[in-house]
C-alpha cells in the first residue's frame, strides 16, 4: 500500500511537471552476487551461498529544470536486501541562487563521507561498495536544507557544504525501537587541484534512540543512589558527532585514496567508533585493480565505573556492562579488486575481502562477490 | 620487397592519423580571453563557469562515443570515456552538476559556436573555417 501511494505520488510528480519542462531520467544499477568462502560464515549480509539480492539495487532519477535557478529532482531506489522496497533517497527542490551557490531543500545525503554523494552509484567508484567498516553510520538521507558553494582560488576548487535538518526513519537499532536524529547539523570541505583531493567533515545531531530492552535496567538504576547510570543509558537528546578527514591522489594510472572516521557517542550506551581505510589502484587499459586495508575499532567505558562494588547492585551491573561490552569490536579487512569496463556504460567488478576479528576470530570470514553495475 | 616495406610503413604511419584526426577546440570568432588547457579541462568537468576573462562560458560536447569525443577526453581531460562517464554520474546523482550538452554533428557544432559568444566546443580538425576562433589544436 505504502509502495503503491509513492508510486502514485512519483507518477504524479511527472505529470505535474511534465505539463510544463522537460524531463531528464536517469538511472543506476548494480547486481551483484556474493558468498562467503567456507561455510559457517557471513559477512557484511552475506552467507555461505551465492546470493543476488543482499548487495543489489536499483534506482531511478528524474529531474526537471523549472527556469529562474529553480529545479526539482527525485531519486527512487530499490534494494534488495529491502525486498527490493522502494524508498525516496533524494527528493528535493534546488536553487542555484548564483554560479557559486546551490541551496536544496527536501530529502537528500548526509555529507558524511568521500563517497557519501554517490553511496550507491557503484560505477563511479572502484569498489563494488566503499568499505563497510567507515561506511557503516546507521542512516544516509536526512530531510532539511542543504547549502553548496563553489568557489575556485587559482587552481583550487573548493567546495564547503552546508546541512541542517533531521532523520525520523524507522531504524533498526535493537528491537521495537524508533530512532529520531534531530537539529542534525554539519559541514564538509573539499579542495581539489589536479590530481589531489583533500576533504574533511564535522556533523553533529541530537539523537532520540529508545531500547525496549534497556528500559527495565534504567528503571532499576532511577531508583538507585546512582540516577546518572540510567541517564547514561537512555539515549534523549544526547549529542553525537561525527569527524571524517580523506584524502584522494588521482594519476592517470594510479589512484589513491584514504578516508578515517571517528564517531563519538557521550553520555549514551552506544560505543564510539575510529575506523580508517586506504586503498591503492592501477589502472591499464580499462581495468582498475585495487587493494584496500582497513581497521575498523569500536570502544566503549563501562558506565558502571563510578558505582562502588559489593553494595548489591550486581544484578543491575552485570547486564549493563554486558550491554556495553557486547559493542566493543575491533577488526581489520584487506579487500582486493578488480574493476573491468568492458562497455560504454557498465562496468563489472570482482573484489575479495578478507575480514578479521581481533577480539574473536571466529568471526572471522572470507567473502567473494562479483557486481555488474551500469548508469544510465 | 623493398616496395612492400615501404607501403607497410606508411600504412602503418597513417593509419593512426586516419583514426585519431586532429581535433580543434573552438570558440566564438568575438571571444579575446586567453584560455589555458587547464581552463579548457576546467569547462568541460564543470568546474568553470566562466572564461578567464569573467565572460559566461558554455561547454559543449560532440556525441558520446565519437572520435573527437574519445581524443579530446583523453588529450585534454585525461581521462578514459568511462572515467568522465563515472566523473559525472557523481554530479548527477547528487544534484552538483550536470554535463555538457551534446551535439550530434561538427556543422551543429560550428554554427552553435559561430552564433553564440558563450560556447566551447571541439570538432575535428578538417571542418573548421572562418566563422569560428580556434584556441587549441592536437
Amino acid at each position: 500500500m505504502k509502495n503503491l501511494k509513492k508510486t502514485l505520488l512519483f507518477t504524479s510528480m511527472f505529470v505535474a511537471a511534465s505539463a510544463q519542462a522537460e524531463i531528464t531520467l536517469n538511472g543506476f544499477a548494480s547486481i551483484v552476487a556474493g558468498t562467503t568462502t567456507s561455510s559457517d560464515e557471513a559477512l557484511y549480509g552475506f552467507e555461505n551461498d551465492f546470493d543476488f539480492s543482499q548487495g543489489s539495487l536499483l534506482a531511478l532519477q528524474a529531474s526537471s529544470d523549472l527556469g529562474e535557478g529553480f529545479s526539482v529532482t527525485a531519486q527512487i531506489l530499490s534494494r534488495g536486501a529491502e525486498d527490493w522496497d522502494t524508498n525516496f533517497e533524494w527528493a528535493y527542490v534546488a536553487y542555484e541562487a548564483n554560479d557559486n551557490l546551490r541551496i536544496l531543500a527536501g530529502r537528500q545525503r548526509v555529507p558524511f563521507y568521500m563517497f557519501s554523494d554517490f553511496l550507491d552509484v557503484s560505477y563511479a567508484y572502484a569498489w563494488i561498495t566503499p568499505p563497510t567498516g567507515v561506511y557503516d553510520l546507521v542512516f544516509d538521507t536526512f530531510d532539511g536544507l542543504g547549502a553548496i558553494y563553489n568557489t575556485s582560488v587559482g587552481e583550487f576548487d573548493t567546495t564547503l557544504h552546508l546541512v541542517y535538518g533531521g532523520n525520523n526513519s524507522e531504524l533498526a537499532i535493537g528491537e521495537g525501537s524508533d530512532a529520531e536524529f534531530k537539529n542534525l547539523a554539519g559541514a564538509a570541505l573539499t579542495v581539489t587541484r589536479d590530481w589531489l583531493t583533500l576533504r574533511a567533515a564535522y556533523l553533529q545531531t541530537e539523537l532520540n534512540v529508545p531500547v525496549d530492552a534497556l528500559v527495565p535496567l534504567i528503571n532499576g538504576w532511577r531508583s538507585t543512589p546512582f540516577p546518572g547510570v540510567a541517564d547514561d543509558l537512555e539515549t534523549s537528546k544526547d549529542i553525537g558527532s561525527f569527524i571524517e578527514l580523506g584524502f584522494q591522489l588521482d594519476f592517470e594510472n594510479i589512484i589513491v585514496v584514504g578516508e578515517f572516521t571517528q564517531l563519538t557517542l557521550d553520555d549514551m550506551p552506544f560505543s564510539d567508533d575510529d575506523s580508517f581505510y586506504v586503498m591503492a589502484g592501477y589502472r591499464f587499459d580499462n581495468m582498475l585493480a585495487h587493494i584496500t586495508y582497513g581497521e575498523d575499532e569500536n570502544s566503549k567505558d563501562r558506565i558502571t565505573d563510578g558505582v562502588p562494588v559489593g553494595v548489591g547492585l550486581d544484578a543491575l551491573i552485570d547486564p549493563t556492562n554486558a550491554f556495553t561490552d557486547s559493542q566493543i569490536s575491533e577488526s581489520n579487512y584487506v579487500t582486493l579488486g578488480l574493476r573491468w569496463d568492458f562497455h560504454d556504460s557498465a562496468a563489472l567488478k570482482f573484489e575479495y575481502t578478507s575480514y578479521s576479528d581481533d577480539l574473536n576470530s571466529n568471526n572471522d570470514a572470507g567473502l567473494f562477490r562479483t557486481a555488474l553495475v551500469t548508469v544510465f | 620487397m623493398k616496395i612492400i616495406k615501404v607501403v607497410l610503413l606508411t600504412s602503418l604511419f597513417s593509419f593512426p592519423s586516419l583514426v585519431f584526426a586532429d581535433v580543434a577546440v573552438i570558440v566564438n570568432a568575438s571571444n579575446t580571453a586567453t584560455i589555458s588547457d587547464s581552463d579548457i579541462s576546467r569547462l568541460f568537468l564543470g568546474k568553470l563557469k566562466a572564461f578567464p576573462d569573467g565572460d559566461k562560458a558554455a561547454a559543449v560536447n560532440s556525441k558520446f562515443g565519437s572520435a573527437t569525443r574519445n581524443e579530446f577526453e583523453k588529450k585534454i581531460l585525461k581521462k578514459s570515456s568511462s572515467q568522465v562517464k563515472a566523473y559525472w554520474s557523481k554530479l548527477i546523482f547528487s544534484g552538483k552538476g550536470k554535463p555538457p550538452k551534446e551535439l550530434g554533428s561538427d556543422n551543429d557544432i560550428l554554427a552553435l559556436v559561430a552564433s553564440d559568444p558563450a560556447i566551447i566546443s571541439y570538432i575535428d580538425a578538417a571542418s573548421v573555417d572562418s566563422t569560428v576562433k580556434v584556441i587549441k589544436t592536437f
